[in-house]
C-alpha cells in the first residue's frame, strides 16, 4: 500500500492564488468558544488546530471555500467571506 | 449606476442556463463569477443524469463536453473488515441518448459558459459582489469591487453559502442538519488502464457508491466515477454528525482511511492524484428549500437549496439547470408586463411546482428524516457482510443450515427494528 | 497620437501543472490571459494616453481564441484593437508574430509609441519588440522601468541590472518595458462589460501580406527541472547531527558562498 499523502502534499497539487487579506477570521474573543471547536473535525483541508493556549488557530492558506466550518462554527464566531476576485483555490477539475 | 436587464451572481449552472435561455430572448444579461472562469469554483461528486433537463436547453447536448456515460451502476456496503457490492450493467444505458454521464465542472460550466456568450449573455470573470443594492425593500442591483451595477432583476445564482440571497434579507446562515459536505479528490490514470481496470469498453462509464463504516456511523457515504482519464473519488459526510457523533473524527482521515480500503487500493494504484476539492451541500431535501423570489430577485440552485438526497444518489446538478431556466422564464414574463414585483416573479415558484424539480422534492420530502438514522451507516452494512461471511465460509466442523446462519446473525429485536425501518424506507 | 501596444495571449503560468510521470506541462484546457509584463506596457500606454491624449490601441496575433483576451486589454482601458487572426499564427514564432503585428501597425495611421512587454510570460524570447523596431525602421528603448514623454521626445529610464541608464528619443519609437515600471490596474466590471463594444479590426495574415512560414525553430524538448531531495538523515544528536550538516552543505558548495 502507497503511504498516506500529506494534506500539504495534497493542496500543493491544486491551484491557490494570493488574497490580498485574510478571507475567513476567527472573532476576536472567540478563540477558546466551543463552537469553533467543531471546525477543528470537519474542516476537509485540516487548517484549523489548537495552539498552545487551547485556542483554535486557523491557517487560510489551502483554503478550498467550501463552507463547512461557516455551517458547522456559525457567523458568531467566524467573519466569514470568500476571496477577493482573481484570488483563492481555482478548480482545473471540479 | 449602470443599469442591465437582469444580472446573474455566480456562473455555476444555474447562473448559466438562466443566462443563456435569457440571452437567446435577448434579454441584457450579465453573468458575474468571483472565479478566474466559470466552473473555477464549483465542485461535483459527480454525475449529471441529461433526460430532465434535455428539454429545458435544447440543441445544445451533443457538443457537451462530458466525460463516460454511465452504464454501470455499482454499490457497495462496507464494513471494518468486509464489503458487500452489487453490479448492475445496462445495454439499454449504453444506447444513444445516454441518460447519465460523469462530469468534471471545470471543464462543463467553462463550455455551458461560452454558449451562454455565444447566445449573447455579458460574462464577467474575477469579481466577487460584495453586496446587494435596495430601495424601498426591492432589489435593484449588486455591489461588486465597490461599484454598484442595477438591474431590474438579479438571480442569486452563488451556490450553497448565498450571500446575495443572505444580504437581501431572504435566508440567514444555515444550520448543520441541513447541510453535508462533500470531499473529493481526481486521480488521473491513463485511459486504456482505467478501461481495464473497470471492465468498460470506449466511452461506457461506472458510478459506483459506498456506504457503511467508511462514514464511521455518520450519515454520509463515498462515491467513485470513471472520467474519461481519471477516477473522482471521495465521500459525502452530514456536517451535524461531524461535530456531535463521538469520538470526534477529523473528516479528511476518514477520507484517507476510505482510500486504503482494500476494494478501493488497486483501483486507483499508479494513478496521479490531481486535485483535492470540497463543498458544502444542501441536504435539507423540500424542508431545507429558501424562499425562492422577491421583489427584484430570484434565487437558483444550490442557493436556493435545490439538492436532494435520493438514498441512492444525492442530486443537484438537475435541479441547478432546471431551476436556472425557470427563472430566466419566470423573467420573461415579468418583462412582458414589465413588474419585477415578488408578486409578478412568483410565477418562478409555480413553473417549478409543474416540474420535476418540486416534484421530486416532494415525493423525496421524507428523505432527509429516513436516512438520519445511523443503523443505515453501521449496522446494515455489517449484517449484510457478516451474513455472507458466514454463509461463504466453510469450516472444519459441520455447515449450518442457510436459514440457521441468517437467524444466527438477525435476533428477533433487530428484525422487528429493520421491519419498522424498512417502513420508513417505503416513504422514500 | 496613436499608443500601439503589443500583447501577447498566453496560459495562465499559475494554471500549468507538471504531469510528474514524463515532467511535461500539461497545456490543455489551461485558461488564456494576457501576458503579464504585457499588462505594465498596456498600463503605462493608458497613463501616458491620459497625458498626452491620442487613443491606445491594443495589437495582437493569434488564432480565434484572441477574442477574450483583446476583451481584457480593451478593459484594462485600450480604446480600439487590432486582431491578426489565423490559425497558424498560434504559438507561431517571434519573426513571423513581429511581421504581422508590424504590418497591421503600419497600415493603421500615424504611430506615436509602440509599446510592449521586455518578453513574454511563455517563451520570454524577448525578439518581437526589437524585431518590429528593425521591420519599420524605428528608434527601440528596451528594458524600460520609466517613461516620460515631452512633446515630440520620450525619456526612458532603461534597467540594466547592474545600472541605469537615461535615453531620449523621437516619436516614433518602439519602448519595451519591465513588470517594474508600474502596477497595473484590475479593470473595473462596467469597463470589463464596456469592452465588447469597443471598435475592433481583425486582419487576416494575407490581407497585411505577410506570408506564415515554416516553422525555423524546432522545440526539442519542453520538460519540468528534475526535483529530487537528497534524502539525507542526520540522527546522531544535536552536537554531530549540526556538524554534519554543515559538512553536506559545505561538499555541496552551498555554504561560503
Amino acid at each position: 500500500m502507497s503511504e498516506r499523502r500529506s494534506m500539504k502534499a495534497k493542496l500543493g497539487g491544486n491551484v491557490f492564488k494570493p488574497d490580498r487579506e485574510r478571507h475567513i477570521n476567527i472573532k476576536p474573543g472567540f478563540e477558546k468558544d466551543a463552537r469553533l471547536k467543531a471546525a477543528l473535525f470537519v474542516c476537509p483541508a485540516g487548517l484549523y488546530s489548537l495552539n498552545e493556549e487551547d485556542e483554535v488557530v486557523l491557517d487560510i492558506d489551502g483554503c478550498l471555500e467550501c463552507g463547512t466550518c461557516r455551517i458547522a462554527c456559525g457567523t458568531e464566531v467566524l467573519d466569514w467571506n470568500y476571496p477577493n476576485g482573481e484570488a483563492g483555490v481555482q478548480f482545473r477539475f471540479g | 449606476m449602470d443599469k442591465f436587464d437582469v444580472i446573474i451572481v455566480g456562473a455555476g449552472l444555474a447562473g448559466l442556463s438562466a443566462a443563456y435561455v435569457l440571452a437567446k430572448e435577448g434579454i441584457e444579461v450579465v453573468i458575474i463569477e468571483r472565479g478566474d472562469y466559470p466552473g473555477a469554483k464549483n465542485v461535483t461528486g459527480g454525475r449529471l443524469y441529461v433526460n430532465p433537463v434535455r428539454q429545458y436547453l435544447p440543441d445544445i447536448w451533443d457538443d457537451a463536453p462530458l466525460e463516460r456515460h454511465v452504464t454501470n451502476e455499482m454499490v457497495t456496503m462496507m464494513s471494518p473488515d468486509n464489503s458487500v457490492s452489487m453490479r448492475f450493467r445496462s445495454d439499454k444505458f449504453d444506447q444513444k441518448p445516454y441518460h447519465s454521464y460523469t462530469v468534471l465542472r471545470a471543464t462543463f460550466d467553462r463550455w455551458l459558459a461560452a454558449q451562454a456568450e455565444k447566445a449573447g449573455a455579458m460574462l464577467v470573470t474575477k469579481n466577487r459582489v460584495d453586496d446587494v443594492i435596495k430601495e424601498q425593500g426591492k432589489v435593484i442591483g449588486v455591489v461588486t469591487a465597490g461599484e454598484e451595477l442595477g438591474a431590474d432583476v438579479v438571480v442569486a445564482c452563488d451556490g450553497v453559502l448565498s450571500f446575495v440571497a443572505e444580504k437581501a434579507g431572504m435566508i440567514v446562515p444555515g444550520q448543520p442538519r441541513n447541510f453535508a459536505v462533500g470531499l473529493k479528490e481526481v486521480i488521473e490514470l491513463p485511459r486504456t488502464t482505467l478501461e481495464d481496470r473497470f471492465g468498460l469498453t470506449g466511452d461506457e462509464g461506472v458510478a459506483q457508491m459506498f456506504m457503511g463504516s467508511l462514514t464511521q456511523g455518520r450519515f454520509g457515504g463515498g462515491f467513485l466515477y470513471t472520467n474519461k482519464a481519471s477516477v473522482s473519488l471521495g465521500m459525502v459526510v452530514g456536517i451535524r454528525d461531524l461535530i456531535e457523533r463521538k469520538p470526534g473524527v477529523e473528516v479528511h482521515l476518514l477520507l484517507d482511511e476510505f482510500k486504503e480500503r482494500p476494494e478501493i487500493v488497486p483501483l486507483i494504484k499508479g494513478g496521479e492524484p490531481v486535485e483535492y476539492s470540497a463543498h458544502v451541500i444542501p441536504e435539507g431535501g423540500l424542508a431545507g428549500l429558501t424562499p425562492l423570489f422577491g421583489d427584484g430577485i430570484l434565487v437558483a440552485g444550490d442557493a436556493a437549496g435545490f439538492s436532494l438526497n435520493m438514498g441512492i444518489t444525492v442530486r443537484g446538478m438537475e435541479f441547478a439547470i432546471a431551476s436556472g431556466v425557470m427563472a430566466a422564464r419566470a423573467i420573461i414574463e415579468a418583462r412582458a408586463k414589465n413588474d419585477f414585483s415578488a408578486s409578478t416573479l412568483s410565477c418562478y415558484q409555480q413553473f417549478l411546482e409543474n416540474s420535476f424539480v418540486m416534484k421530486d422534492f416532494r415525493t423525496f420530502q421524507h428523505t432527509p428524516h429516513v436516512l438520519d438514522n445511523s443503523r443505515f451507516y453501521g449496522y446494515y452494512p455489517q449484517f449484510a457482510g457478516k451474513l455472507l461471511e458466514d454463509l461463504y465460509t466453510v469450516d472444519s466442523g459441520p455447515k449450518a443450515k442457510i436459514s440457521d446462519t441468517i437467524r444466527k446473525n438477525l435476533s428477533l429485536g433487530e428484525s422487528l427494528r429493520m421491519g419498522k425501518d424498512l417502513l420508513g424506507g417505503l416513504k422514500i | 497620437m496613436n499608443i500601439y501596444v503589443c500583447v501577447k495571449q498566453t496560459v495562465d503560468l499559475q494554471q500549468v501543472r507538471i504531469r510528474k510521470e514524463t515532467r511535461e506541462p500539461v497545456l490543455d484546457g489551461v485558461p488564456l490571459t494576457i501576458g503579464n509584463i504585457d499588462k505594465n506596457a498596456l498600463e503605462e500606454g493608458v497613463r501616458l494616453r491620459d497625458k498626452l491624449g491620442g487613443k491606445v490601441i491594443g495589437v495582437s496575433a493569434g488564432s480565434e481564441e484572441l477574442n477574450d483576451t483583446i476583451k481584457e486589454a480593451l478593459a484594462m482601458g485600450a480604446d480600439e484593437a487590432i486582431m491578426i487572426i489565423a490559425p497558424e499564427l498560434e504559438g507561431a514564432e517571434s519573426s513571423t508574430v513581429a511581421m504581422a503585428l508590424a504590418k497591421a501597425i503600419e497600415k493603421t495611421g500615424e504611430i506615436g509609441i509602440i509599446l510592449l512587454g521586455e518578453g513574454s510570460s511563455d517563451n520570454y524570447s524577448g525578439q518581437v519588440g526589437p524585431r518590429i523596431a528593425e521591420i519599420l525602421d524605428l528608434p527601440q528603448i528596451t528594458y524600460v522601468s520609466s517613461l516620460e514623454a515631452e512633446g515630440n521626445t520620450v525619456k526612458a529610464v532603461r534597467n540594466l541590472e547592474d545600472c541605469f541608464e537615461t535615453v531620449e528619443a523621437e516619436m516614433p519609437v518602439v519602448v519595451s518595458v519591465v513588470s517594474e515600471i508600474n502596477e497595473p490596474r484590475i479593470p473595473a466590471v462596467t469597463q470589463i462589460l464596456k469592452a465588447g463594444r469597443k471598435p475592433k479590426q481583425i486582419y487576416s495574415p494575407a490581407e497585411l501580406g505577410v506570408e506564415i512560414a515554416g516553422s525555423q525553430i524546432k522545440t526539442i524538448s519542453n520538460l519540468a527541472p528534475e526535483q529530487d531531495r537528497k534524502r539525507l538523515l542526520f540522527q546522531e544528536g544535536v552536537g554531530q547531527d549540526v556538524k554534519s550538516l554543515v559538512a553536506a552543505l559545505e561538499s555541496e558548495g552551498l555554504l561560503g558562498r
